[in-house]
């Protein structure tokens, strides 16, 4: 009798950039650098950068330690002041969401399965190595219960305690007492000690990026405005991984070239494109799914309010006193008083903020996105949207997560949606 | 003859629809056939069927839009618009026979809609049901195949029963499938089991409906509408009257091509 030998074939190791996840990346990649003409040369810098960081899989450089954050409510000064180096941890890849399906509840949001999906992956992309301590803010719900799942996946995490109201001044003092700790598990991580003068560079550090993209925000205020959407969030991305000071100087080469083009006349789009404000669960790469078709569809996206981008960089430290008691505080102050996150209690700021937006970048319209399973954007809508619907300014709701598998229902409200913002403004002209 | 006609067509997930109108807007034609797998294919036949129909040489059609879920598919189009638009000044322009109208659903063969307009005809708010087919034409659809039923007989079954429409609890399309199986295993009849399926997306549809706000005259379109039991749950549900044109399937071909008409009079006007 002859019996054949069973053979194990073994498993062909997949070179990074041929993995879905390089292959996701570089899909989005090509859609906004190809997809668009005459795109600024400065933005090369940061395309780029997510070529080699998130096509390639090259590995991201950080100096002293490494501290992953999972939420922009972790004061990153503190980190600098320490002296090591703070990278934002929330994945915006469709791959690494339906990995962090695999162990999370199927109703929970895009963005927090991708980031557990991205921790719990072989390779972690960006390839930051492994944080020496992930900090983890008690915000939502998601957030605060990943904590205990990211420490399952073997990493130190610290639990950054963020109160959910706040308008009382119970809820100043807990907060500045919070990051009060998070100094202390810093002290004790890198075995240095917080000083003044190294606090007062980290918050000088952190301004001045700060104001490269204040200054961005002046492009985007023209009408019509010099830079899209699109570039405006890769920036801003960038900022999660990127060596801040590089990233900085690119910004200001950035907001040069922008100059130049503003006084050479040349737009980014055309003088009728609808102007869209961006708002709810922030994009970031590669899902970067609505403000593409926004500007696909010849709208344009001139500001957002949103925590991978505006919300993130907007508000800066305001210190009175710059002895290190009172800087602690102003920095605590700031990553608290000025938030919009819908976490909180009431959103009478939030409310107020958009119009804000709205009114500065002369905003046409407004979208409003919102992960399927974000719990508290979700339920903010309906007052947004009363807010809105009082001041005038239509508003499109879209619910959605980071599979591409909706963009033709999607594309169809967003169309039909800049068309009604047309109408509209042919019909007040 | 030297008359001008305008075109649109409306390339959805069932069917593909075209309809032809003159220089003053008049419908001149119009003409529905299965979208099958071959979207590009079958919308140029649609297209040369209509003109067959109508004795209209291809280069009297001036203008010509696409619209619809395949519209990008449609390169031979002048110019392409969301279904939203196309819908609502279709509906606009068949609404002013009935005194005019505001509030629009459309159920299609994979979404429903529900569209606010002005009293030009340009949308102001819509909300449609998120990407999946309930409640939507797909639903009927199923139903149908479950019940050994063709899709026109649905209605007339709506009003046959004695007893009380059963409740169809599922809101997704493949379970309400086994819903139904399940209905017919326990000896319910056809009749009760169908007026349940209609008033199952006559709720959600109202819900719609009700989230654009009520505006008087409501207009219902869309393939489905064709269905007289569903039109009376949907009545029932809105607790007002609702406008059922005569051409459900082609309200927004019919304004692609009131939208062909207008670009392109405007066009000729920008000239001069």
């Amino acid at each position: 009798m002859h019996t054949k030998a069973h053979t194990v074939i073994p498993i062909q190791p997949v070179p990074y950039s041929r993995s879905r996840q390089a292959g996701e990346s570089q899909t989005v990649l090509d859609q906004i650098t190809k997809d668009f003409d005459d795109n600024p040369q400065a933005m090369q810098y940061f395309y780029d950068l997510f070529q080699k960081v998130y096509c390639q899989g090259e590995a991201v450089p950080h100096e002293g330690m490494l501290v992953g954050t999972t939420c922009i409510q972790a004061p990153e000064e503190l980190i600098y002041a320490f002296g090591a180096t703070p990278m934002r941890l929330c994945n915006g890849s469709y791959h690494y969401d339906q990995r962090g399906g695999d162990f999370m509840p199927a109703k929970s949001c895009s963005l927090v399965k991708a980031t557990l999906g991205m921790l719990s992956a072989e390779h972690v992309i960006p390839n930051i190595g492994k944080p020496d301590l992930i900090v983890n803010p008690t915000t939502c719900d998601q957030k605060k219960k990943s904590s205990a799942m990211i420490e399952g996946l073997g990493y130190a995490v610290f639990d950054l305690e963020f109160p959910n109201v706040k308008e009382s001044e119970a809820s100043r003092v807990y907060w500045q007492r919070a990051v009060r700790e998070f100094a202390q598990r810093l002290r004790t991580l890198t075995g240095k000690k917080l000083t003044r003068k190294n606090l007062r560079a980290a918050i000088a550090k952190i301004a001045r990026a700060q104001v490269a993209f204040r200054k961005l925000h002046h492009f985007r205020q023209l009408s019509p405005s010099i830079i899209l959407g699109k570039d405006a969030f890769l920036v801003t991305n960038a900022y999660f991984f990127d060596n801040i000071d590089s990233w900085t100087a690119a910004v200001e080469k950035l907001n040069e070239e922008l100059a130049q083009r503003e006084q050479d006349g040349i737009r980014a789009v055309q003088k009728k494109a609808p102007r869209v404000l961006f708002t709810g669960s922030p994009p970031i790469f590669p899902n970067l799914k609505l403000p593409l078709l926004i500007e696909e569809s010849g709208g344009v996206v001139v500001a957002d309010e949103t925590c991978s981008s505006n919300r993130m960089l907007y508000d800066m430290t305001a210190v009175d006193e710059w002895w290190l008691n009172d800087m602690v505080d102003s920095l605590a102050d700031k990553y608290l008083k000025p938030c919009t996150c819908p976490i909180f209690t009431k959103n009478d700021d939030r409310k107020r903020r958009l119009l804000e937006l709205v009114n500065q970048f002369q905003a046409d319209g407004v979208v409003y996105q919102a992960f399927a399973g974000c719990q508290v954007y979700e339920m903010e809508v309906k007052s947004v949207a009363d807010a809105f619907n009082q001041a005038g300014i239509p508003m499109l709701y879209i619910e959605t997560d980071y599979s591409p598998d909706d963009k033709g229902q999607m594309s169809t409200r967003i169309e039909a949606f800049l068309e009604s913002l047309k109408a509209k403004k042919k019909r007040q002209a | 003859m030297n008359k001008n006609y305008f075109a649109g067509i409306d390339v959805g997930s069932t069917a593909i629809k075209v309809a032809l109108v003159d220089e003053d807007g008049k419908m001149a034609g119009e003409h529905v056939t299965p979208s099958g797998s071959l979207f590009h294919k079958n919308s140029l036949a649609a297209l040369a069927d209509l003109l067959a129909q109508t004795g209209v040489q291809r280069e009297r059609v001036r203008y010509l839009i696409a619209t619809g879920y395949g519209r990008k598919l449609f390169k031979e189009a002048d110019d392409s618009i969301s279904e939203i638009t196309a819908n609502a000044m279709g509906a606009f322009e068949t609404g002013k026979a009935y005194g005019g109208v505001r509030t629009i659903i459309n159920i299609g063969g994979q979404d429903s809609k529900a569209i606010q307009i002005d009293d030009t005809g340009s949308v102001v708010h819509f909300v449609m049901n998120d990407k999946c087919a309930a409640g939507t034409g797909r639903f009927l659809d199923v139903a149908a195949r479950n019940l050994e039923l063709d899709l026109e007989e649905l209605g007339e079954y709506h009003f046959k029963g004695t007893c009380a429409p059963l409740k169809i609890n599922s809101t997704c399309t493949v379970f309400a499938e086994s819903e139904i199986i399940g209905l017919l295993a326990n000896g319910h009849g056809k009749s009760e089991i169908i007026a349940g399926i209609h008033y199952s997306i006559a709720v959600r549809t109202a819900r719609l409906a009700r989230r654009v706000g009520l505006e008087k005259h409501v207009y219902f379109d869309g393939g489905p509408a064709l269905n007289k039991g569903l039109v009376a749950a949907l009545q029932e549900e809105l607790g007002c009257q609702i406008i059922v044109p005569e051409f459900p399937q082609t309200t927004t071909a019919f304004g692609a091509a009131i939208l062909a008409r207008n670009e392109f009079l405007a066009e000729v006007e920008d000239a001069h």
